[in-house]
């Protein structure tokens, strides 16, 4: 058996898929978004180096989408896995594009067309963006075909669209298929691997920060998309229609929180947070930026380097909890606590960043159903806490956030290594 | 000749700052241009694609893209000019991104700029000749330095993936720092839980090769084509002979501070570890028996109840063709004796995290028994960061692994001596791994205070440390005596780093741990095709993330190995021999060994297998008799005078 099934199209997924593939073994890689990339391609830039992250992460998806080892899945889920290692049967579903891939030149005319088009928010710009019901995700996607969103295309909520659909009358490639429909199709591999990933910490869960009440209060993801080149306000700090000048960022937002049973660290908002208050201070050079920390993690290489860094241009770090994020008239104010000066403050602020934390995804039934195990932090793990790609299921590997809130460099590293002990099973087409 | 030239917005990168239609019109004007277009991003797919159409429909013979570094897309764009059925080093990428827009604000002078760096590439373009990559065979065997837990899962994957590995180690025996651990963070498990079982089973495995008290000495070849000499100290005992009687220790004459705890306790030149280290057998230091010291004792042959010793042996070397390498040699712990604020080896209960680790062992020096000359300490005060995040010697770097080790060692004293009062000095706490804030919140509610705050000095009152240390809650200067200061030390990379970085041609980061090729995309491979890292020696990292990297250096090592070929790239030196004088110069500078003078013929050769291209024996051959292929005089210079040709005109 040479082949081998990755759930999840996200860098770990992509790093485990292109090691395999490199190594001769014939990957299966099922992504259940219309495009692969996952969080990585939502980032602006990456600590400590300040790459651009698409930059980094295209060549590898554009990798994925032309290596002859690949077979890729996209807008599909897996649905059974039975079997052991070296002989695994996994059913797939493929959701319906609705768009031909193989006519779709990704011109983009459909999208112009689109009745819908600007007027639906697009989710991988955090809802900050809007996009129309026939769509891609962002300009690079791969494989780079348009997918029609059937909740909000007319044509297939409502049975009409004007005179006939505009974007089908666009496409010169006669790719939109309107007729499309959910197909199955059942694989055969010998190892797996699962990239499921994480989803951000929900910051409506902690009410106290007005997060969903306040515009100004935003996710560390938007501010992502809001830094991005590509992004809605293409690269522009715009909060409620305006620069910011006094900007908080507040760590640990659903991490160490016993209130919101996630008593973990996720690792990696220390740093995130310190890579966006260089970015918000690099394009708002008068912004006031202050960041609100428990302890500061910057442990992994360069890390601390680059947080002394960051206090450097100006930033400044104060230790001590955010209480409350509130309005008075309309002036928007956070309570803290300065825990080296042992005092209680108030400070006015136009623009509050919460670094969320890292969640294990929802909806894994499939994996679960497979028998791993999951920690109390929900994140999947093996018999070892010293070994994290080990399942305890022979043939059955993990890789990045599904294990735990980790980096993007020890992501990939897992990812590897999930690939290593695949191949030795794949290898030898039993259990290693 | 008939030269497409294709312009990239990179989205709004380029776009935003340089009038891409302007360029692409420009390129128009340029001899041998036949086609100019812009696009939104020519590395995605549909970028691509029309770039392959056009070379078919308007039979382009060069393509110019003009987009991001070479070092992003060069490769992405060679396999277009494949598909679109041209020679793939027909092409030449000008980077109008790092090189203009991205270090540019003016819209007028970028755009001009970027014309010159699309002439200089047009230009160059013309002369440009077709390579073709050649293929060589992979030994399909891996050679791992290092026998610690990363080079020991390591070796076993690459064994389970059936491949033959010859795993090195400098010491006695398997198991590097964790065979010392007496418990591990954060569920407690015993070093011998998990490393014993791993050791067994790579000894067990027919196609690996464990050799210790081993050392590389050199390094020849390439990826997939390399050999390594590796020097065999002898164990001077048969270990399969030995019964660990302990004989041969009662008689050794020799006393000498024990590197297992680091000089905490004397050993014998005769070395009898517990386990979990293995071979568990005894063995014979040569650098401080008097056998070799000073070549006039015998003692512990003569008492050997089994014969097992053997002072005769001598040392050998092996030669081991292999594919691959993974380097997993792991770290050394920071000596705090170069802080003497901190009087580290004059006050005897000053002692390291590592230290104290050893004490608590039940098969360490005092059988697991908190003593030392003669006393338990009732106030044990631990400080982190020692030699990590600090300037002053030189190591700003976080070392990962303090905030826990400590943490667990508070707990394990705490559980063990419910009435020994701990404080812990931190700045930062850095519980961050899987499980470890939990474990962080558990050892809290142990009666164990935690203060935020960095210790200034550690000085004696007679014997007794004093610790004067800050609050900074309290924003006060604090001094207290305690009976035991235990130093959190950080890691530093391993003794002998650089012999090793010099055989293999490694770089190594600011940190002085080895450098990746990539922090993101290629976190375990080096620059040196074939050699990957594993563990510690990269960078400080606990148990968990050095099993993870040492699984992923397998994956990368072992790509190669299941592909059974590697290719090499055809941009290598190339000598002239009808000019070539033999005068080796061009070999003195090849920090790649890839050039030799042939003695009969006296010209030099390359191997091209090994030549990654650099250009530096170009540059140094008098005669230019050696040339780096597409990047030879001609072609260079000719991008040259365009460039000095569009600045000219722009000046006029």
């Amino acid at each position: 058996m040479r082949d081998v099934l990755v759930i999840g199209g996200g860098i770990a997924g992509i790093q485990a898929s292109l090691d395999m593939a490199d190594a001769g073994f014939t990957v299966h890689l099922v992504e259940k978004e219309p495009t692969i990339g996952g969080h990585m391609a939502q980032t602006d830039k990456v600590f400590p180096t300040l790459d651009c992250s698409s930059c980094i992460l295209t060549p590898k998806m554009v990798g994925v989408g032309q290596h002859p080892n690949i077979r890729l899945y996209t807008l599909s889920e897996v649905t059974r896995i039975d079997g052991q290692a070296g002989d695994f049967t996994v059913e797939v579903v493929r959701h319906p594009r609705y768009v031909d891939e193989s006519a779709c030149t990704g011109c983009g005319a459909c999208a112009e067309a689109c009745v819908m088009k600007g007027r639906i928010p697009n989710a991988f710009d955090m809802g900050l963006g809007k996009r129309g019901a026939v769509y891609i995700a962002f300009p690079q996607a791969v494989p780079l075909k348009y997918a029609i969103d059937p909740a909000t295309c007319l044509t297939l909520s409502r049975g009409k669209c004007k005179k006939g659909p505009p974007c089908k009358l666009a496409c010169a490639a006669d790719a939109i298929h309107f007729e499309d429909t959910e197909k199955r199709l059942t694989l055969h591999v010998g190892a797996i691997v699962v990239a499921t990933g994480y989803d951000p910490f929900d910051p409506r869960l902690k009410p106290e920060y007005g997060y969903g009440a306040y515009p100004e209060v935003l996710t560390a993801l938007e501010v992502e998309r809001l830094c991005s080149a590509s992004g809605p306000t293409l690269g522009e700090i715009v909060v409620n229609g305006k620069k910011p000048t006094k900007v908080f960022f507040i760590h640990c937002v659903g991490s160490r929180d016993h209130t919101v049973d996630n008593p973990y660290c996720s690792r990696v908002c220390c740093m995130f947070t310190a890579k966006q208050a260089h970015l918000v201070k690099d394009k708002v050079p008068d912004a006031k930026v202050t960041v609100t920390y428990i302890d500061i993690r910057a442990f992994g290489k360069g890390y601390e380097e680059f947080y002394e860094r960051v206090q450097d241009e100006g930033i400044i770090y104060r230790r001590g909890v955010i209480s409350e994020v509130f309005k008075k008239g309309d002036k928007l104010y956070v309570r803290g606590e300065d825990a080296f000066l042992g005092e209680v403050y108030e400070e006015e602020a136009d623009m509050v960043v919460l670094a969320a934390g890292l969640t294990q995804r929802k909806g894994l039934d499939v994996i679960e159903a497979l028998g791993i195990q999951k920690g109390d932090d929900r994140f999947f793990k093996g018999p070892s806490p010293l070994d994290p790609v080990e399942t305890g299921i022979d043939g059955v590997y993990l890789a990045g956030c599904c294990a735990g809130p980790k980096d993007i460099p020890d992501t990939v590293v897992q990812a590897s290594g999930a690939a290593a002990r695949a191949m030795a099973v794949l290898a030898r087409g039993k259990a290693a | 000749m008939r030269i497409g030239v294709y312009v990239c917005h990179c989205g709004i990168n380029i776009a935003s700052v340089v009038d891409v239609a302007a360029v692409r019109d420009y390129a128009l004007t340029l001899p041998g241009v036949v086609l100019a277009k812009d696009y939104q991003y020519m590395c995605s797919d549909p970028g691509q694609e029309m770039v392959r159409e056009d070379i078919g429909k308007h039979h382009l013979d060069r393509v110019v893209i003009a987009a991001c570094s070479p070092r992003m897309h060069e490769g992405t764009f060679r396999k277009v000019m494949e598909k679109g059925g041209i020679n793939a080093y027909y092409f030449e990428e000008a980077n109008i991104r790092e090189q203009c827009s991205w270090v540019h604000s003016d819209r007028q002078v970028a755009t001009e700029k970027a014309k010159e760096l699309v002439a200089a590439a047009v230009s160059r373009v013309h002369l440009q000749e077709a390579l073709r990559e050649k293929e060589a065979a992979v030994i399909p065997a891996a050679l791992v330095i290092g026998g610690g837990i990363a080079g020991l899962t390591a070796a076993k994957d690459m064994a389970d993936a059936g491949f033959e590995v010859t795993l090195v180690e400098r010491q006695p025996y398997l198991g590097g720092h964790v065979a010392k651990w007496t418990a591990t963070f954060p569920h407690m498990a015993k070093a011998e839980e998990f490393l014993t079982p791993l050791i067994q089973e790579i000894q067990a495995r027919d196609n690996v090769t464990v050799l210790t008290s081993s050392e590389l000495t050199d390094l020849q070849g390439f990826v997939g084509n390399y050999q390594a000499k590796v020097a065999v100290t002898p164990r001077y005992v048969d270990a399969s002979a030995c019964t660990r009687c302990g004989q041969c220790l009662e008689v050794c004459p020799v006393e000498v501070p024990d590197e297992a705890t680091w000089g905490l306790t004397p050993r014998k030149a005769v070395l009898l570890p517990s386990p979990p280290h293995v071979p568990d057998a005894a063995v014979i230091d040569p650098a401080t028996c008097r056998h070799f010291t000073e070549g006039n004792c015998d003692a512990c042959a003569a008492a050997c109840p089994e014969g097992a010793i053997h002072l005769e042996e001598a040392i050998r070397e092996e030669t081991i063709d292999i594919g691959v390498i993974i380097v997993a040699t792991g770290y050394q712990l920071f000596d705090p004796a170069r802080k003497p604020e901190l009087n580290y080896g004059k006050l005897p209960t000053v002692i390291t995290g590592p230290q104290l680790e050893r004490l608590l062992n039940e098969n360490g020096p005092t059988g697991g028994e908190l003593i030392i000359g003669g006393k338990k300490p009732t106030r044990i005060t631990f400080i982190h960061c020692v030699g990590s995040r600090d300037h002053t010697v030189d190591h700003p770097y976080c070392s990962r692994v303090c905030c826990m080790y400590t943490a667990k060692q508070a707990r394990l004293v705490k559980e063990r001596y419910p009435d020994v009062r701990i404080r812990v000095c931190y700045m930062d706490m850095r519980t961050f791994c899987r499980g470890c804030e939990e474990f962080y919140n558990d050892v809290q509610r142990m009666r164990i205070i935690y203060t935020r705050g960095m210790v200034s000095e550690i000085f004696p009152k007679g014997e007794t440390p004093v610790v004067r240390f800050e609050d900074t809650f309290l924003e006060e200067m604090m001094e207290e005596e305690t009976d035991w200061v235990v130093l959190a030390v950080g890691m530093e990379p391993a003794e002998g780093v650089e012999e090793l970085q010099n055989l293999l041609k490694l770089s190594r980061s600011a940190d002085g741990f080895f450098l990746e090729a990539h922090p993101k995309l290629r976190p375990v491979d080096t620059d040196t095709d074939g050699i990957f890292l594993a563990g510690c020696c990269q960078g400080p990292r606990d148990i968990a993330d050095t099993v993870s990297s040492a699984h992923a250096a397998a994956a990368r090592a072992a790509i190669p190995l299941f592909a059974g070929k590697v290719a090499i790239a055809p941009i290598v030196a190339e000598v002239d021999e009808e000019v070539c004088a033999g005068c080796a110069l061009c070999e003195q500078v090849c920090v790649y060994g890839a050039l030799k003078l042939d003695e009969r013929s006296k010209k030099m050769t390359v191997n091209e297998a090994v030549c990654k291209g650099c250009g530096a024996c170009s540059a140094t051959c008098p005669s230019s008799a050696i040339k780096l292929r597409n990047f030879k005089n001609n072609q260079l210079l000719a991008q040259i005078d365009a460039l000095c040709v569009t600045s000219a005109e722009a000046g006029a």
